[in-house]
């Protein structure tokens, strides 16, 4: 099965898919904030956050020093292009299925994404 | 390497999108019903400042006022946003939200304004402060309700990633 244009390899991967959407509704969230809200451990989000921050798709800026020292991340420009082509291209996926399935996810999402 | 996806995948995929996407309308709406201390704090720099123009102060004195007003308006601002986790994006805003925001300015407006009508005979000490009790007083019974509604807006209306389902 050949994937739509715009289907980012990148972000496709469960976790990333969640850093970037979340990223994708903020200007900026703190590095705990997305911890906490994906239920992460420190060093997972990390090593997410660099993988997207070396393909140029986040920036990471630290603020502050000592007790006051925060991490924010922000989505880039392309990060963003990128995260809705890829939401374009999941979305041509399930309109290109069979209308019958297509009808099956539409109506019923919650068995579908069993 | 190329990822095969097919329609059950991709359809499971933009459901986990809208997972974190709501964990931030979450926290917007929290920090916009929280937040008692900026809440108090700012309807007591709007009581001292309506109340100092209130009591007919030279225009050099006025504004000193607003200058002082607009000065700690703005610290209070600064420190509120300092304490947040994460801002909305800009393109999550929705018109309801400034809307609230022009409402309540209105509301506050308008009560002055009838306040002034209605203290006309008072001296002018006591209608000023009158005016400055009414004003801060409806701003911070409207502050709840409009940051709310605002927060409502932006859940419902979150956009097409979180708002629309695939297949639209």
């Amino acid at each position: 099965m050949s994937t739509p244009a715009g289907f980012d390899e990148l972000i496709h991967p469960a976790t990333r898919l969640s850093v970037v959407a979340l990223l994708a509704v903020t200007e900026w969230a703190d590095f705990a904030f997305v911890r906490d809200s994906l239920s992460l451990s420190d060093s997972a989000l990390s090593k997410q956050l660099h993988t997207l921050e070396g393909a140029g798709y986040l920036e990471i800026r630290k603020e502050g020093g000592g007790r006051h020292r925060r991490t924010k991340v922000r989505l880039t420009d392309r990060g963003r292009t990128a995260f809705e082509g890829h939401v374009a291209a999941l979305r041509a996926i399930v309109d290109n299925a069979a209308p019958a399935t297509g009808a099956v996810l539409r109506q019923t999402p919650t068995e579908a994404g069993r | 390497m190329s990822t095969s996806v097919d329609a059950e995948q991709a359809w499971r995929d933009l459901q986990r999108i809208r997972v974190p996407q709501e964990r931030v309308y979450d926290e917007f709406e929290r920090s916009a019903s929280g937040g008692r201390g900026t809440a108090y704090g700012t309807a007591a720099l709007m009581w001292v400042f309506l109340a100092g123009v209130g009591i007919g102060l030279p225009r050099w004195g006025v504004g000193l006022l607003a200058a002082g007003y607009v000065g700690l308006l703005g610290v209070v601002i600064v420190t509120g946003s300092r304490r947040r986790r994460m801002q909305l994006h800009h393109t999550r805003c929705p018109g309801r939200m400034w809307a609230s925001f022009g409402a309540m300015a209105g509301l506050v407006a308008g009560t002055i304004v009838l306040a002034d009508h209605f203290t006309k005979a008072l001296e002018p000490i006591s209608a000023g402060l009158v005016q400055a009790t009414a004003g801060a007083a409806v701003y911070l019974l409207s502050l709840g309700p409009a940051n709310r509604w605002a927060a409502d807006s932006v859940r419902s209306g979150g956009g097409p990633e979180a708002g629309e389902e695939p297949g639209r």
